[in-house]
């Protein structure tokens, strides 16, 4: 059997049902090999980075490894981004490339790039393939790294020579290694002491003024069950990180919202007031703690994360419980008493008060939302880009269901969410699944649209056009000086450009058109797309300056 | 309070464990006094020997950075003033 026939068997053995990529020479035999395994569908897309991008949402949806592929050399490099964001926000993605002829590495041949070394700060391993008798433990051995522990991702580069080469197949020594979603490293949390469970139990018993801070981490390890038991046996408020949101239901009463550069000043207040966070699943982003040294000044805190390196890193803690979300928080269910905070709550809640209009004319984030809202009946998945509209879309989409959020975190990638968004499709092809970029975002990987079209993908997509690239430009007005360097963008006819695609697209100018756009948009089959007209100068508020504290908001234009 | 710390990681000897150790010191832009790496008792293995002069709090983190490797088989970090000696001829 060929290196590339070993390739396309080991990844559909591991239960890989959807591959997104793009041939090029040093891959072709690979591309030759992948019809003789129908169960493996691939979706080709028009740019390596969408591939990567799309693999990651696949992944975050799903849960289990996305795969993608690409050729040597500019099909390898056009992932890099792809592999960085997937790297910053833990998502388990299995990159395969193609490589020039073993004879042939290191002579700067056609299409020749190093790779793995230009990922290795990105990716959590990799490995170039000397030999097709490797090829399928490899295979094996980078879906369990990319899903063990912390999980990330994992790059293999196979020389087209490897990809031809003939040897035996040999089958898993343990079939569990080849058994996708699931962990080699089951049964709980080794090394969690008890005694740190039950000191974070006395701190939680004793505060005044406790927070429940969760993020990405309760997401991966579907701890949704065990942070709700714990916010209402304790009573603590809970704050849900960017890549936390849809962790723990909004609406509900303890549920506070987003902290950081443009969380709600109520939000920010309480963690300056607190006496205790208990942080779970999150790393302590700058974005989160603004200026460490101002950061919960009055906090004690307790850190319980999947990964060592994580606590203490930012902040100092009190205690830091290592371990998987879902256990430590149901073992801290079982630790602590039953207690209310209806004091705290109340303090907290006397600073709330009206948000601001920031938008004039009724074309605002809220009215745009509460339309997709209103369509979907709250039942969807949102990928967003990264800017404005991102900041927009998590503190004002009411997201109820675990896992409906999904969004470039760590890296900030633009131009993340169109790709990701066909991603999350095939991961829940029964769930409706809004794409929502900014103009900017939108016209880097807009191209998907032809992906979309070729292979099926119903992904919704809503653009945020104000003509700027937004947050870029607000950062202009605050802090240099109102000089709108490069920031203002033309687009292009986005309804007549949905038209060439043969999608639907609609223009939303007027409020009073919202409902019906974005309900004929959410209604109609396949793919289609949405603009919204909004007010070119509005900004995000309240608003962190970087480097500032929590303390110190700009809650208005300057 | 800065002092030294000499960092001894045991690791997989393939070359790309290694220059991914190499690059957690790059990127994590840590100021490295002394290096050495070399083979030690076991097949497969190497050890990679570095001295940081630095506080307590991020020898630490280096430590639990290195812990993250896949490929890395353990990790100690001892305070010393003079962790290497060189071998004299």
């Amino acid at each position: 059997m060929s290196g590339a026939h070993i390739l396309c068997r080991t990844l559909a053995e591991a239960g890989v049902d959807v591959l997104f990529g793009y041939p090029g020479g040093a891959i072709m035999p690979f591309y030759h090999a992948l019809p003789e395994t129908p169960s493996l569908r691939h979706i080709l897309v028009r740019h390596e980075q969408a591939a990567a991008h799309a693999a990651d949402g696949y992944a975050r949806a799903s849960g289990r490894v996305g795969v993608c592929v690409a050729t040597s050399g500019p099909g390898a490099t056009n992932l890099v981004t792809g592999l960085a964001t997937a790297h910053m926000d833990s998502s388990p993605v299995v990159a395969i490339t193609g490589q020039v002829s073993r004879p042939m590495i290191g002579r700067d041949a056609f299409q020749e790039t190093d790779i793995i070394g230009i990922t290795l700060p990105i990716t959590k391993k990799s490995y170039l393939v000397q030999d097709a008798a490797e090829l399928a433990d490899v295979v094996r051995d980078a879906i369990a790294v990319a899903q063990q522990g912390r999980p990330g991702p994992v790059l293999i580069d196979v020389p087209k020579d490897v990809q031809n080469q003939k040897v035996e197949y040999q089958p898993a020594d343990d079939p569990r290694a080849a058994a996708r979603g699931q962990s080699l490293t089951v049964g709980g949390s080794p090394g969690i002491l008890e005694e740190d469970i039950r000191r974070a139990a006395d701190l939680i018993a004793a505060a005044q003024r406790p927070l429940l801070m969760v993020g990405h981490g309760v997401i991966l390890a579907n701890a949704y069950a065990e942070v709700r038991a714990l916010a209402e046996r304790t009573g603590m408020p809970v704050i849900t990180t960017l890549l936390g949101i849809s962790a723990f239901p909004e609406g509900h009463p303890l549920h506070l919202g987003m902290p950081g550069m443009h969380g709600e000043v109520l939000v920010n207040r309480a963690i300056q007031r607190a006496d205790l966070i208990v942080a779970i699943g999150l790393r302590f982003d700058d974005r989160v703690t603004g200026n460490l040294a101002a950061f919960a000044p009055r906090a004690q805190i307790v850190h319980v994360d999947l990964d060592r390196s994580e606590i203490g890193r930012n902040v100092p803690t009190a205690i830091g419980i290592v371990g998987d979300a879902a256990d430590v928080t149901g073992r801290l269910v079982t630790a602590t008493q039953p207690r209310s905070c209806e004091a705290w709550r109340a303090e907290i809640e006397a600073g709330r008060r009206p948000r601001d209009a920031s938008f004039s004319g009724g074309m605002s984030p809220e009215a745009i939302l509460a339309a997709i809202h209103d369509a979907t009946g709250g039942v969807c998945t949102i990928v967003t880009d990264v800017g404005q509209h991102q900041m927009w879309v998590a503190k004002l989409f009411p997201y109820r269901r675990p896992n409906t959020h999904i969004t470039s975190g760590g890296l900030g990638t633009m131009g993340f969410a169109v790709p990701a968004a066909m991603g999350v499709h095939l991961a829940r092809p029964q769930e409706t699944v809004w794409a929502i970029s900014g103009d900017g975002g939108f016209q880097m990987n807009m191209a998907e649209m032809a992906t979309m079209v070729q292979e099926g993908l119903t992904v919704k997509l809503g653009i945020f056009n104000n003509g700027y690239l937004g947050m870029v430009r607000q950062w202009q007005q605050f802090f240099h000086g109102k000089r709108y360097s490069s920031t203002p963008i033309w687009s292009p006819d986005y309804v007549k450009l949905a038209e060439a695609y043969g999608i639907p697209g609609y223009r939303v100018q007027r409020a009073s058109e919202l409902a019906d756009a974005v309900g004929q948009a959410n209604a109609a089959p396949g793919p289609t797309l949405v603009e919204f007209v909004i007010e070119q100068e509005a900004n995000v508020f309240p608003m962190i300056p970087p480097g500032g504290s929590l303390a110190e908001p700009i809650e208005a234009a300057v | 309070m800065t002092t030294l710390h000499a960092v001894d990681v045991l690791l997989d000897d393939t070359l790309l464990t290694l220059n991914r150790a190499v690059g957690v010191l790059r990127r994590r832009n840590l100021a490295v006094e002394q290096f050495a790496v070399h083979p030690c008792g076991s097949a497969g293995a190497a050890r990679m020997t570095f001295v940081l002069n630095t506080d307590a709090a991020t020898a630490d983190r280096v430590v639990q950075q290195f812990h993250k490797i896949v490929g890395v088989r353990a990790v100690e970090v001892t305070t010393t003033r003079d962790p290497i000696t060189e071998e004299q001829p």
